[in-house]
C-alpha cells in the first residue's frame, strides 16, 4: 500500500494505492492518521481519493470508521472519491456507502 | 459428521406472517406463467429449480441450535434456542427407533434466545436421559434453573427427570467429548460468549456465534483466524453488515458478513455458514445479504481456493 497527500486550495487530497487486507491495513491507517493532522493544520477537509486502490477488506474499511472518528474529533471533513468498480462494489455490500460521503469526482 | 439447523435465527424468535405467504404464493404464480403441474412433485421440481430460495421457502425464525451428529453416537448440539423444541422431538423419535439417550449440549452462552429452548426440551423428562451441559460459563446451571423458576416457567428444574451434568470448559485445553476433540475460545460479547472446534478424526467444524470482532482489536483476529484453521464448516455470526457493526450496533457483540470471510480466507477454511439472522430481515433481506456475501468473497478471494458461502436456515442438513 504506498500513500502519498497533496494540497489543493480546498482540501487536502490523500491518495492511496494497492491493497487495503490483514497485511496492510496498519500502514493504512497510521498513513490516513498522519494525513487527518495535516488537514487539521491546514484547516482543509481530507479527501480520500480511492482510484488507486485495488480493493480495501474489512479491515481496510474499518481503518476507514477509525479515520472517520478521528477527523470528527479534529473537525475535519472527510469524504471517499473515486472509487474504481470493485470499490464501489465493496463499499454498496459493506454499506459503507450509506456511512460516507462517495464522490466521483476529488472536489470533496 | 452432519450439521443440522433446528434454529437459525439472532435474539428472538420470528414467523413469517400471512402477507408474505401471500407474497410468495403471487410471485410463484407469476414466474410459473401459465405453466400446468400435473402433480404436486412436478410442482416441487419447479419451486426447486425455477425460484430463488427466497421466493420458494422461508428461512425460519427459531433461535439458534445447531445438532453436530459425529464422534461416539451421542446427541451433540450447541445450543438451545427455540430450535431446540423440534430437535427434542426428533430426537425422542430417534430414541424410539434405538438410538441411545445421552445428550452433549454446547453453550455459546446463556442469553434468553441461546437458551430459551430448554423449558420446552421433551428429553429433560426422560428418567433414562444423560444430558451433559458443557459451557465456558460457569454459572450454566444457575442460567438454567433461573429460567424455570415459577416467575417463568411453570415446571421447576427440580422436577425434571433426566441425570444432568454440567462442565465448565476453559479456553486453551483440548477436551474429548462425545468421541470429538473439542476446543473453546472466548468472544466478546456481554457476559463473554463461547466458540466452540470440533474435530471428528479429519473433519472440523467451527461454532462462533454472538462473536464481535472489535473495531479496536483487529490484531485479535488473527487468534480466531488460527482457531478457525482448516475448518471444513465454519458457522458464524452474520447478524449486521458491516456498517451497522461499527455504528449503531457498536457494541451489541455481533458481527458482520464480511469480517466472516475474511477471517475464514486467513484461516483457509472450506466452507463457511452464515448465521444468527437479524430477527428484523425478511426472506429477500437474507437471500441478498447472502448473494452478496458470495459476491464479497469473488472480489477478496484473489489465488485462494474458492470458501463457498452457505446461508443457514431452519432444516439445513449439511454433510461435512
Amino acid at each position: 500500500m504506498e500513500w502519498s497527500n497533496r494540497k489543493t486550495a480546498k482540501a487536502l487530497i490523500g491518495a492511496g494505492s494497492g491493497r487495503v487486507d490483514e497485511a496492510s491495513w496498519e500502514s493504512f491507517l497510521s498513513e490516513i492518521n498522519a494525513a487527518i493532522v495535516e488537514a487539521a493544520a491546514l484547516d482543509l477537509p481530507l479527501v480520500v481519493d480511492l482510484e488507486g486502490i485495488e480493493y480495501m477488506s474489512s479491515r481496510g474499511l474499518r481503518v476507514l470508521t477509525l479515520a472517520k472518528r478521528a477527523a470528527d474529533a479534529a473537525n475535519v471533513g472527510l469524504t471517499l472519491a473515486r472509487p474504481n468498480e470493485r470499490m464501489a462494489e465493496i463499499l454498496a455490500i459493506s454499506r459503507y456507502d450509506r456511512i460516507f460521503t462517495v464522490t466521483q469526482g476529488l472536489e470533496g | 459428521m452432519r450439521v443440522r439447523f433446528w434454529g437459525t435465527r439472532g435474539s428472538l424468535p420470528v414467523a413469517a406472517k400471512a402477507a408474505a405467504v401471500r407474497q410468495k404464493v403471487a410471485q410463484a404464480l407469476v414466474l410459473a406463467n401459465g405453466r400446468r403441474f400435473s402433480s404436486k412433485a412436478e410442482a416441487l421440481a419447479f419451486v426447486d429449480g425455477d425460484l430463488d430460495f427466497a421466493a420458494g421457502n422461508t428461512y425460519g425464525g427459531a433461535t439458534s441450535c445447531v445438532e453436530i451428529e459425529g464422534g461416539d453416537g451421542s446427541f451433540i448440539v450447541c445450543d438451545m434456542g427455540s430450535g431446540l423444541r423440534e430437535f427434542g422431538l426428533s430426537a425422542a423419535a430417534r430414541c424410539s427407533a434405538g438410538h441411545k439417550r445421552e445428550y452433549h449440549f454446547f453453550l455459546s452462552h446463556l442469553h434468553w434466545d441461546h437458551i430459551m429452548g430448554f423449558p420446552f426440551f421433551v428429553a429433560a423428562f426422560d428418567s433414562e436421559a444423560i444430558i451433559t451441559v458443557h459451557s465456558g460459563h460457569a454459572d450454566a446451571e444457575t442460567a438454567l434453573r433461573r429460567q424455570q423458576e415459577e416467575i417463568s416457567f411453570p415446571v421447576p428444574f427440580d422436577w425434571l427427570k433426566a441425570q444432568f451434568r454440567f462442565i465448565t470448559l476453559e479456553p486453551g485445553a483440548t477436551y474429548d467429548c462425545a468421541g470429538l476433540k473439542v476446543e473453546v475460545i472466548r468472544q466478546y460479547h456481554a457476559h463473554d460468549s463461547y466458540g466452540f472446534r470440533f474435530v471428528d478424526g479429519e473433519r472440523t467444524v467451527i461454532y462462533s456465534t454472538d462473536s464481535e470482532h472489535r473495531l479496536g482489536d483487529m490484531e485479535q483476529e488473527a487468534r480466531f483466524a488460527a482457531f478457525f484453521a482448516g475448518a471444513d464448516v465454519a458457522i458464524c455470526d452474520t447478524m449486521y453488515s458491516l456498517a451497522d457493526s461499527v455504528t449503531m450496533k457498536e457494541d451489541w457483540g455481533h458481527s458482520s458478513n464480511l469480517v466472516a470471510v475474511d477471517l475464514c480466507h486467513a484461516a483457509a477454511a472450506k466452507r463457511l455458514v452464515l448465521f444468527h439472522h437479524e430477527p428484523a430481515y425478511s426472506d429477500e433481506d437474507i437471500q441478498r445479504m447472502h448473494d452478496e456475501t458470495i459476491r464479497y468473497e469473488e472480489l477478496m478471494r484473489e489465488d485462494r481456493r474458492p470458501l463457498e458461502i452457505i446461508c443457514a436456515y431452519d432444516g439445513l442438513e449439511l454433510d461435512v
